[in-house]
């Protein structure tokens, strides 16, 4: 691409290459998210319309109100804010929820930020075991829970469980957990960064009292945004408003939401998100094609002697870990590119987003590629195999 | 000038998006349908006509 912006080099990979990059493929925009970049990109332009009182989710041009009232319903619940990514929206729960020295249920196979938001508080992770499918199921939270009581004597103050995983793109059992975290009385947040957007979700259904979903990975935004969504109960607590006076000059701020900064998520990066939103509400609707197409993928690559799928089979999620430390990774030991033949190869046939260099485990994503662009692909990797006597069925 | 060309020069860059989402769902052969090949004659169409309103707008 001779196209430069400055010294910076126009990203077109997305108009040149099938990029089957594991977290990349949900959060491409939509054509209209891209008009809305280029017509809001300048810094503060969400804030020419804003009146009182002075907040970004209560702006009505454009229709961010609304968008706010929209995404409540479409998540299935009460209340809903735009945050700087999902990490803001587990920060913004555990910074109301979790103090020092408080326990908080993780998954073993949960994101680093989770992580991270708890030790900002001072709180301790306490990680759910995966079951022998690599599952995070309600039995094992409810054991995990006892665990943590008979260890410290009192109940965890939160449960945080991804709903798929960034590991294998598994799927976790919300609902039982949900489920058990109502028995206890926890409070219950459903990381939904890989669903929310990609497949019909509704918190109501699910049980959950806070649902937090990702704009960048699955809801065709640009980085970073998310979703923060809850029921009236938590409402109050989460979204609070400032109640701070200055000691000076009296002034207090009181529409601002304490855990929100006040204004989240301003300019382009909202505007695309209520942008692609219509195309997000549709394409929620076609979630079982993109599985067809995996699985339709996944058959195809298994046919490749050596190769195996790491993830829960049949795949219930786009996002696949592969393993093909007996297939490619022995043509990788004698290459002179060593594991990099294999990124050689995908890329002369015009496909990108693996791990450079990696052949034994690694990742894939289809989500989002057209049917014949699926066929191609699995094409693809059955002439690499061809091309180096790998045996193909 | 009017705002004319400042709304042409917006609807050309939306009409290059457009193409540039035919591009995303053609790759890597970009082997086009009927109804994408009736899509980009209509883009490129509508971006001339918008290049002819700015010049005319804009050079006089």
């Amino acid at each position: 691409m001779k196209q430069m912006i400055g010294d910076i080099e126009v990203r077109a990979r997305e108009e040149l290459f099938i990029n089957i990059h594991p977290i990349q493929a949900a959060g491409r925009l939509t054509p209209e998210a891209m008009k809305a970049m280029i017509t809001y990109g300048d810094g503060y332009s969400t804030c020419d319309w804003c009146r009182q009182p002075f907040r970004l989710d209560k702006i009505q041009r454009p229709p961010i109100d609304e968008f706010h009232l929209e995404l409540a319903k479409f998540v299935g619940m009460d209340q809903a804010r735009v945050v700087p990514g999902a990490r803001r929206g587990f920060q913004a729960v555990v910074s109301s929820l979790v103090e020092k020295g408080d326990s908080v249920i993780v998954s073993s196979l949960a994101h680093y930020t989770e992580f991270l938001a708890v030790e900002d508080v001072g709180g301790i992770v306490r990680e759910v075991p995966l079951n022998q499918e690599n599952v995070i199921a309600g039995e094992n939270t409810a054991q995990k829970i006892e665990m943590v009581k008979k260890d410290t004597g009192k109940l965890p103050k939160l449960i945080v469980i991804d709903h798929f995983d960034y590991m294998f793109g598994n799927e976790h059992d919300i609902y039982g957990i949900a489920k058990v975290a109502k028995e206890y009385d926890i409070p219950f947040l459903a990381n939904c960064a890989y669903s929310l957007g990609v497949m019909p979700i509704n918190g109501r259904e699910i049980g959950a009292d806070f649902l937090v979903g990702s704009g960048h990975k699955s809801f065709a935004s640009p980085a970073p945004s998310g979703i923060l969504a809850t029921t009236e109960e938590w409402a109050d607590k989460v979204f609070r408003t400032t109640r701070m006076v200055g000691d000076v000059t009296k002034r207090k701020f009181g529409i601002k939401e304490v855990e929100m900064m006040g204004c989240t998520l301003m300019g382009a990066n909202l505007i695309a998100m209520m942008a692609s939103f219509p195309a997000v509400q549709e394409r929620v609707k076609h979630w079982d094609d993109e599985v067809k197409k995996i699985n339709y993928f996944i058959e195809e690559f298994l046919r490749i002697e050596g190769n195996r799928v790491l993830s829960e089979m049949p795949r219930k999620h786009t996002l696949t870990k592969v393993d093909t430390t007996e297939s490619f990774d022995k043509i990788a030991q004698t290459h002179k590119r060593r594991g990099f033949f294999f990124s050689d190869e995908l890329k002369k046939r015009r496909i990108v987003g693996e791990f450079p260099g990696a052949t034994r485990q690694w990742k894939l994503n289809t989500y989002g590629l057209t049917w014949d662009q699926t066929k191609y692909l699995a094409e693809a990797f059955q002439d690499i195999a061809r091309k180096y006597g790998i045996t193909v069925a | 000038m009017t705002e004319r060309a400042v709304e042409e020069t917006f609807a050309a860059l939306f009409a290059l998006i457009d193409l540039r989402q035919i591009f995303r769902d053609t790759k890597p052969t970009y082997q086009l349908n009927k109804e994408q090949e009736r899509k980009i004659r209509e883009i490129t169409k509508n971006v001339r006509q918008s290049l002819d309103v700015i010049e005319k707008e804009l050079i006089k």
